[in-house]
């Protein structure tokens, strides 16, 4: 008899005797399910036994092991059901009522605030496609902020009206603001890196705005950025169609549109098609050449392309936040939504 | 900047529709806000980037429906009758001020009659949203609207000398705008002046006291071109917008401004009469001409990854107003309008042929070249941090860095230094950076409670901004935790950190005294020789203070000194197939003896047999102990990983421990 063969009876054995003690009702029909499976004489699992001997010598010691299990189960199975028809009656006491369809014994578990739960899909996503993150300090100074993103002094987006510049005591000292773009990590990646680079920044960025239901003076963006050799904008493309069609789940169009970004040239916004309509994502393009030079790359010998998106708003659309401010007064009922 | 279907069609044939329109500018980059029908005209409302100024005017718009649609563009061309006296003999002009004006024309007409606007006129603007004045007014707004370019009319008259100084203000000067307010200026600011006051704020707007009337008969036209920084300044100083200010601001055509001029004079004639003096004043700097751009064929490829025929190239740049000096097999060099000062280099002129051809041009599907990505250690302890805490029922929040400064008062454990402060508060009363993240989550839980929360429990993992001797702060990475519970809670959290981080440096507790926090209920952390952080229950003054009902326990760490001791990939360790044998002890010990001096004495007596040691719990039993007595009940695990232990050994381990907390606790053993 091949071993597989003695294994299977076994397993049939048990599932069958165990079935039977359990469907016993009262002790008499327990006693005959005793006699038929572990009877001394007749019992089922006595015959089982029997045939160890035409099993293969070699095989034997798995064989029996197997049965010596098998034993056991049959044997727990039959306590359990003499336990289970005797309680009430004997040392055990009354049995205890009990409704199964009562709810479980809570366990509370912490949730991620949304924000997080969008930024780690965005850093998954972008991981696949070999980006790598990369973060650099959220106090900037002007240079980082400004001046190598190619955005010089007399630029609008300088007005200290519109950045949370910082008090600095004493003159002589560089002056100091939040960053209001994390553009200023791409700067100090590529200052410190030889290219190729291929980054995404995620972080808390700061313009001066009143709070409310689609602004908040502090918010987060993820950016992206490669430089190499032969880098295009057929590359920027593809790769943010490849981000959405990954985000959104499907086969997603993208289009851009002009714009004017100081720190990329040329710039667009960035728009994807979802149920129907366009949908603005962000911003995106070709990494001036000021920028280049101003970190010690060559122009000429590499290229690049950036781009930049609000995690809040695509957060927001997604779960269908309809209150940017709801992010950060963090009230249970809101966080245990997500 | 909204634009009139029906002006623009006087420069450019609209063979379009609207909606055709709008999609194709917005392709192009003048974004569509919206459009609304007025009378019979329509008016299309369009987003214009800073860069873009040219477009600040209907012959802007047009030029480019213009290249868009290949449609030929007319402008007029304004000539003047030259009849009059010598422009010279009626007034004159000068700079004072180089660096705020740049270029200053002055033309005057004489004998003209103020009157109301031709319905045509009167429509232009209306339809446009201006409000509708005088025929004069009209139409240097008419023609601002035309090109782009801001005019100002004064009533030659009511000028002293008649005279016109371009001069900076003086400080304190006062100065009260056709707006009918007074505005104290400063220098910096750009005033036109007479021979004797300010008669109006450069770029910004005119003054009360020499605007056009109905009286008016003289007038002098000013065109001219002022610095945009300085503009911007005083109009953001002053709180003082205008449709002048803003085109100021963005540059005007240089060319324009003699354009402009001429154009307002022409209009002005033909609506409300006059004679207008021979020539102009024109001071300042001359136009210069445009330096050359060469722009190399094979970098549109570089750029855009597609290739574009030479001769679209040159149509394309041709079109929009640049004059091709060469023609080349690889290369075209153009010289680009003067409109255009932000066609300054070969990328410009990139970005111009890849937006007129239009984006969808660019392919979407090139294979991008695969690249490894990695992980971050630091992302990799964040992770885990944020497993620990949400799995020992954490909810994560995320605050505002800058804070109330009594916030930073109350509550600052890294740092003895002056927190940084922004110039612009972030939020209502917010202008301090934080220096620790436990009163912002304390102010969370506040909220909560106010609400009807009853479990709060909350964690943050953020930067709080520490002042040191650097050109930067020092921007600490750090997690902080509170809970309703207790702080032995806490400190369970901060034991599945280290566990779940696999930190081997042993957990130092030294005495804390944070104002916060408990006198007795808190301790500082270490982790070797440097400061992990701190856990405590809040004080019930403090408790107060933060205007919480109920306890709140809180806890913040340095997250790099966690990520510094962290293994993160941990090795296997090989394990004992042998049995373990436990024994429980209980001691009685002096209420001052801590538990991490007892621990440390345990573990050395118990040896590498031991495999761990926990502790249950503290009892008290004055009467059967003494007073100042505790009991410490904790039991250990042993385990051999060569063989079975037997219950002598277990005992004379178990007799080790006894007796090194005898002697160095002064221990005795509950029999």
């Amino acid at each position: 008899m091949a071993l597989a063969d003695f294994l299977k009876e076994l397993d049939a054995l048990a599932a069958s005797a165990t079935a039977a003690f359990q469907a016993s009702s009262d002790p008499s029909a327990l006693e005959a399910a005793r006699i038929e499976y572990v009877g001394a004489k007749q019992g089922r699992l006595k015959a089982v036994q029997k045939n160890m001997g035409q099993v293969d010598p070699a095989d034997r010691p798995l064989a029996g092991k197997r049965l010596n299990e098998v034993k056991a189960e049959i044997e727990r199975a039959m306590v359990m059901a003499t336990e289970r028809l005797t309680a009430g009656k004997g040392a055990a006491g009354p049995v205890k009522p009990f409704d199964p369809t009562l709810p479980g014994r809570p366990v509370r578990l912490g949730r991620l605030h949304p924000i997080t739960q969008t930024i780690d899909e965005l850093i998954a996503i972008m991981g696949r496609l070999g980006f790598s993150v990369a973060d650099g300090p959220e106090i900037e100074d002007e240079w980082h902020n400004f001046e190598a993103l190619n955005i010089p002094l007399e630029h609008p987006a300088r007005d200290p009206l519109d950045n949370f510049y910082l008090s600095v005591a004493g003159r002589g000292r560089t002056a100091m603001l939040l960053r209001s773009q994390t553009s200023t990590v791409q700067i100090r990646v590529m200052e410190r890196t030889p290219p190729p680079v291929r980054i995404i920044t995620l972080g808390r960025v700061y313009r001066p705005d009143t709070a409310d239901a689609t602004h908040y003076p502090m918010f987060h963006q993820m950016e992206g950025l490669l430089v190499d050799r032969r880098v295009t904008m057929a590359d920027l493309k593809s790769v943010l169609r490849m981000f959405a069609t990954s985000y959104l789940g499907s086969e997603v169009r993208i289009r851009f549109r002009p714009s004017f970004f100081p720190f990329t040239e040329p710039s667009v916004e960035v728009d994807y098609h979802w149920n129907d309509q366009w949908i603005e994502f962000g911003g995106a393009g070709m990494v001036d050449p000021n920028v280049l030079r101003a970190v010690g790359y060559d122009p000429e010998d590499v290229t690049g392309f950036a781009f930049g998106l609000g995690v809040e708003r695509l957060c927001m659309r997604r779960h269908h936040i309809t209150d940017i401010r709801e992010f950060y007064r963090n009230d249970i009922r809101f966080l245990h939504q997500f | 900047m909204k634009v009139s279907w029906n002006w623009l069609h006087e420069y450019v044939p609209l063979a379009m529709t609207v909606a055709e329109l709008e999609h194709r500018l917005a392709m192009a980059g003048l974004n569509h806000e919206s459009t609304q029908r007025i009378g019979g005209d329509v008016a299309v409302d369009l987003e214009i980037t800073s860069n873009r100024p040219d477009c600040l005017g209907h012959v802007g718009v047009a030029r480019e429906i213009s290249v868009l649609w290949d449609r030929p563009l007319s402008v007029p061309e304004p000539v003047l009758p030259t009849t009059g006296p010598d422009i010279t003999r009626l007034t004159k002009v000068s700079i004072r001020c180089p660096e705020l004006c740049y270029r200053y024309t002055a033309r005057v007409i004489r004998g003209v009659k103020i009157g109301p606007s031709p319905a045509w006129l009167r429509d232009r603007l209306t339809s446009i949203g201006i409000a509708v004045i005088n025929n004069v007014v009209d139409v240097s707004n008419y023609v601002m609207m035309e090109c782009g370019q801001p005019l100002h009319v004064f009533d030659l008259a009511l000028l002293k000398g008649p005279e016109i100084i371009v001069r900076e203000a003086f400080e304190a000067e006062q100065f009260e705008a056709i707006d009918h307010r007074v505005y104290p200026l400063r220098p910096g600011m750009c005033v036109i002046a007479d021979a004797q006051r300010a008669v109006a704020l450069g770029g910004v707007m005119g003054g009360r006291d020499s605007e056009v009337s109905d009286g008016t008969t003289d007038l002098l036209i000013e065109s001219a071109e002022f610095a945009p920084l300085s503009i911007r300044t005083t109009a953001r100083t002053l709180g003082l917008h205008s449709p002048s200010s803003y085109r100021f601001e963005r540059g005007v055509d240089p060319v324009g401004v003699d354009w402009a001029s001429r154009r307002c004079c022409q209009l002005i004639l033909e609506l409300a009469g006059g004679t207008p003096a021979a020539g102009a004043w024109d001071v300042g700097r001359p136009v210069t001409e445009r330096s050359p751009i060469t722009l190399r064929l094979s970098q549109l490829p570089r750029i855009l990854g597609v290739d574009v025929p030479a001769a679209e190239v040159i149509k394309i740049l041709t079109a929009l107003g640049s004059r091709p000096v060469e023609n080349g097999p690889d290369r075209i060099v153009v010289v680009p309008p003067s409109w255009r000062r932000d066609l300054t280099r070969e990328i410009d002129l990139v970005e111009e042929v890849a937006r007129i051809r239009g984006y969808d041009k660019i392919p979407e599907a090139v294979s991008v070249p695969m690249a490894p990505s990695h992980q971050r250690d630091e992302d990799r302890v964040l992770k885990k941090v944020r497993q620990v805490l949400t799995a020992t029922g954490f909810d994560e929040a995320m605050t505002a860095s800058a804070v109330p400064p009594a916030w930073n008062q109350a509550c600052s454990p890294w740092t003895n230094a002056a927190p940084l402060t922004c110039d612009t508060p972030m939020l209502k009363d917010a202008d301090a950076l934080r220096v620790s993240l436990v009163p912002s989550l304390l102010e969370a839980r506040r909220l909560n409670e106010s609400v009807g929360n009853r479990t709060i429990e909350l964690f943050e993992a953020a930067h709080v901004y520490l002042p040191i001797d650097a050109p930067l702060p020092r921007e600490q990475w750090t997690l902080a935790a509170t809970t309703g519970d207790d702080f032995p809670l806490l400190m369970g959290v901060v034991e599945s950190l280290i566990e779940s981080l696999h930190i081997r440096e042993p957990l130092i507790m030294a005495a804390a005294s944070l104002p916060l926090l408990d006198g007795q209920r808190q301790c500082c952390l270490q982790l070797g020789d440097r400061t992990l952080g701190y856990v405590g229950e809040v004080s019930s003054e403090g408790l107060k203070q933060c205007g919480l009902r109920a306890a709140a326990t809180v806890m913040e760490l340095d997250l790099s000194v966690l990520a510094a001791h962290a293994t993160l990939i941990p090795w296997y360790q090989e394990l004992s197939p042998y049995p373990a044998i436990a024994r429980d002890i209980n001691l009685i010990v002096d209420e001052s003896v801590q538990w991490s001096g007892m621990q440390r004495t345990i573990r050395q007596a118990a040896g590498p047999l031991l495999e761990s040691l926990q502790f249950h719990e503290v009892y008290r039993d004055p009467k059967k102990d003494g007073p100042g007595r505790k009991r410490l009940l904790f039991s250990i695990n042993l385990r051999s990983a060569e063989r079975t232990l037997t219950n002598e050994q277990a005992d004379q381990i178990r007799q080790a421990i006894v007796d090194a907390c005898q002697a160095r606790h002064r221990a005795e053993l509950l029999a």
